[in-house]
């Protein structure tokens, strides 16, 4: 009797455990399959929306709206990094990268009923790769080179380049790159934080907005052009989604799990398992791009030294830091570029954390410790100074932790929190500031040249650069990054930049610490939320199941 | 009587005026601008001759006092530039930002005026010692407590874990309960201080105990006759609270993510949007000259005797 009752009480706990499980794997593939359609998404966002002209989408408020309000010529692919056909059907480029020709899909449409048509196409990118004086409109960033297109039928368009340009066609697919309707680059680029005014062709439509507060989308009826490879082409599966901009962290943690809102952005590292506690999911997207790091201004004569920035790599423990501030969602660096990007090479022997090291280089190179354990050389002391990055994550946090570190080798690092005037202004000025936080998320190798180049991001304010006294420039850097930036041949390309990541590191021009992800949460009933290689999230395939 | 309403309004314009130039003055010896800060922003990517032709299309390039003449004459055109930052003219700034602190710096200050009384009257009438000490000392606490932590505090009670109020897409009076409580604490307890005290000392003078000699009874004459002599000092203080209301405005609105002049205030201060900081200012300047012209008139139908000064100024 006994023996039964147990043998039936396993068979029968087997028997609601396998039901249990059949029913959940057939819930999952039906909740797979069947999306639903309907429903208004509710995200919180930590701040408002600047100037939506799209090359300015780098900001993430912004290009979390941009991405659902625009289509792009290309789709580049999250998983292989490849470029897809969108709006572009097919193209062609010549063998050296000077010339692009795109054939658009037929029967494209603004939200305003004029046609997404070559005219279009040529309007948004004379104006992204050219800028417009009259109007305002600065250059977009991620387009090289750029010299005019032409308009060959009205599906039919060709780009012609001054040089080289093999990221233009990567290019296409960032969010900088989104199609806006030809009226809306009339107007003056002072105008264009007005939501209402920014036209696209995408899955939504901007239908009110109450400036800084809150911004409603609502679903396009008649869209019928996603990305060639989803097998979703009609219209988005949410009938309207809602930007709610909520500054205070905890508040939109608190909304999320009190139910008031279905997905938020920005979470921290320690507030993530309170929200995975609850049974809540974070959505962390890897933004492939330059790790976040520090760059050393080298033209400082406390860092001119390879030894003492070599030290002050071999000083930094970046495993600490990614386990005491940071969480799963932050993997350590092992290059200057994550791990997820594309012409990524493993440089992690180049980063290892050996205060022994440091300690002998900074010997070597003549500083001292002195009587308060700060190192010496010539009556001055190896005091250097940065001020934190208020957009990437716990950065404060993250520099007192690297000051720390380094001040276990005599080195005295001075975190600064000033007003963004003054932030701004030293940190021009590599006297002031010797070191910089940096980072910048975009899959090509093109993203290298951006934060290093001088007249890009300038990350170590070289000579014709962003500092208008600077005297100090590395110019086999300088070649390597360009040929990057102009190498028509992929493989070659790839090379180039394992090289480059190689020399930055080699000569300790930039310490990375992780790579940085964006981490949003969203409510268990939130299906399908993407995102885009950088991590910027896409609501066209999302769907709510029913509470 | 109108003479005195001429040279009201000439002091006026002066301040106005004086407040223009500081403020012009302040925010150019700053170190950077706003179009440094977003132009210079790495994520833009833009060249130095790019930021500078930028610049030339803000005017920032002319010398500091034709800024200074071009930015006056402009606002008295009524014309109040473009915001940097948001991308936007200060006009729609304003016209969206304006309505709804005003309605809830208004309903913040009626709630704290009510509040203030409640407290000092029962401190004055309660019925145990104990009792009037706890309620006196009341505003004290009152005043303690930080702003932001009390807005957070009143969120996390009665919106997550009650959940009577919700905080994101609440209607129109839910959308108001919580900040103007959060907004009113604090205001209310300085008034409730004045009350106190001012109601005491009056309640101490011989005329007091005159009228309770001739049979008045105690909350007869605290109506009749104690609380109009206590109120003008009260008076005075609620004029001053216009700048703790904005500045209240500030954090409340930043912690309740609702648009308003105090979190476009706090945007345009981190950013340095200089055009809407000015508006602001004189915006501000306006209020206080409205608010504190208001307080001299009325001070005269509380206590006639203040009549016979304002027809001598006259």
């Amino acid at each position: 009797m006994s023996l039964f009752a147990r043998v039936s009480g396993k068979f029968s706990r087997l028997l609601v455990v396998g039901a249990l499980l059949s029913s959940v794997s057939a819930s999952a593939v039906l909740a797979q399959e069947t999306p639903v359609q309907g429903g208004t998404l509710v995200y919180l966002e930590q701040q408002a929306h600047t100037n939506l002209y799209p090359p300015a989408g780098g900001f993430y408020p912004n290009s979390g709206i941009l991405n659902q309000i625009t289509d792009k010529l290309t789709w580049q692919n999250p998983e292989t990094l490849k470029n897809e056909p969108w709006i572009a059907q097919s193209w062609e480029i010549n063998a050296d990268a000077t010339e692009y020709t795109f054939k658009l899909r037929d029967g494209v449409t603004f939200s305003d009923g004029t046609p997404l048509d070559a005219e279009a196409v040529a309007k948004n990118f004379d104006t992204f790769g050219l800028g417009n004086k009259e109007l305002g409109y600065p250059v977009a960033e991620a387009i090289n080179n750029y010299d005019h297109s032409e308009v060959i039928d009205p599906l039919t368009i060709k780009f012609v380049f001054k040089a080289p340009a093999p990221g233009f066609l990567q290019a296409t697919s960032v969010i900088g790159s989104g199609l806006v309707a030809p009226s809306v680059l009339d107007q003056p680029y002072n105008e264009l934080g007005d939501a209402t005014k920014i036209i696209g062709s995408g899955p939504f439509v901007v239908e009110s907005e109450v400036l800084g507060q809150s911004l409603n989308l609502k679903a396009r009826e008649d869209y019928a052009w996603g990305p060639e490879s989803l097998a979703h082409q009609g219209r988005a599966y949410l009938d309207a989604i809602q930007y709610v901009v909520t500054p205070e962290d905890s508040v939109r943690i608190g909304a999320l799990l009190a139910g008031q809102a279905d997905v938020i952005r920005q979470i921290q590292a320690y507030d993530e398992a309170q929200v995975e506690q609850q049974g809540y999911e974070i959505l962390s997207a890897p933004t492939r791009g330059v790790n976040n790091n520090v760059s050393f201004r080298p033209e400082n004569p406390l860092v001119a030294d390879l030894k003492v920035r070599q030290a002050l790599t071999a000083a930094t423990n970046s495993e600490e830091i990614v386990s005491t501030l940071f969480s799963s969602h932050y993997p350590r660096a092992t290059s200057v570029i994550a791990s997820t990007a594309s012409g990524y090479v493993d440089l992690s022997d180049k980063l290892a954390f050996d205060q022994d090291r440091a300690k002998a280089l900074l010997d070597e190179a003549g500083w001292v410790p002195g009587a308060d354990g700060i190192r010496e050389k010539d009556g001055q002391k190896l005091e250097l100074n940065i001020y934190e990055s208020l957009p990437q994550p716990q950065n404060r946090a993250t520099l007192q932790l690297l000051s720390q570190q380094w001040a276990q080798v005599g080195v005295k690092l001075n975190v600064l929190a000033g007003d963004s005037g003054s932030a701004t202004t030293d940190n021009l000025d590599p006297l002031k500031t010797p070191l910089r936080p940096a980072m910048v998320g975009r899959a090509d190798p093109d993203v290298i040249k951006s934060n290093f180049y001088p007249t890009n991001r300038d990350s170590l304010l070289q000579k014709g650069g962003t500092n208008p006294n600077a005297t100090w420039e590395d110019p086999e850097l300088n070649k390597l990054l360009l040929s990057i930036a102009s190498e028509p041949d992929s493989d070659k390309r790839l090379k180039l930049t394992a090289d480059v990541q190689a020399y930055l590191l080699d000569q300790a021009y930039v310490i990375p610490i992780f790579e940085e992800p964006q981490v949003f949460a969203g409510a268990p009933y939130v299906h399908d939320v993407t995102f885009d290689a950088v991590a910027r999230p896409s609501f066209y395939n999302t769907w709510l199941s029913p509470r | 009587m109108t003479q005195a309403i001429v040279s009201r309004i000439g002091q006026a314009l002066v301040v106005l005026l004086l407040a223009f130039t500081a403020s012009f003055l302040l925010l150019q010896a700053l170190p950077g601008d706003a179009i440094l800060i977003k132009y210079q922003n790495p994520e833009m990517g833009l060249t130095p001759e790019q930021i500078a032709e930028i610049r030339v299309l803000y005017g920032a390039d002319a010398p500091i006092w034709a800024q200074y003449g071009n930015t006056l004459w402009n606002f008295l055109q009524g014309s109040f530039g473009y915001s940097i930052q948001a991308g936007v003219p200060v006009n729609t700034l304003l016209a969206t930002n304006l309505p709804p602190t005003l309605r809830l710096a208004s309903l913040a200050l009626v709630l704290a005026i009510l509040l203030a009384f409640a407290i000092a009257f029962a401190a004055t009438l309660a019925p145990f010692r104990w009792l009037r000490n706890a309620l006196a000392s009341l505003p004290a606490l009152m005043i303690s407590v930080p702003v932001f932590w009390l807005g957070i505090m009143l969120i996390q009670i009665f919106s997550f874990r009650l959940r009577l109020v919700p905080i994101i897409n609440p209607n129109e009076f839910q959308a108001l309960i919580l900040p103007v409580l959060t907004l009113a604490l604090p205001i209310a307890a300085p008034l409730a201080q004045i009350l106190i005290r001012s109601l005491d000392e009056v309640e101490a003078q011989p005329f007091v105990a005159v009228a309770r000699a001739k049979g008045a009874t105690r909350k007869g004459v605290l109506w009749r006759h104690v609380l109009r002599n206590a109120l003008l000092p009260v008076l005075t203080i609620a004029g001053l609270l216009f700048g703790e209301l904005l500045a209240g405005a500030v954090v409340t609105e930043t912690v309740f993510g609702i648009n308003g002049l105090g979190r476009i205030t706090e945007q345009a201060v981190s950013n340095q949007d200089t055009a809407v900081l000015q508006a602001i200012v004189i915006l501000a300047a306006g209020g206080f000259i409205l608010i504190n012209l208001l307080v001299d008139l009325a001070a005269p139908l509380i206590d006639p005797r203040l009549k016979r000064t304002v027809g001598a100024l006259a």
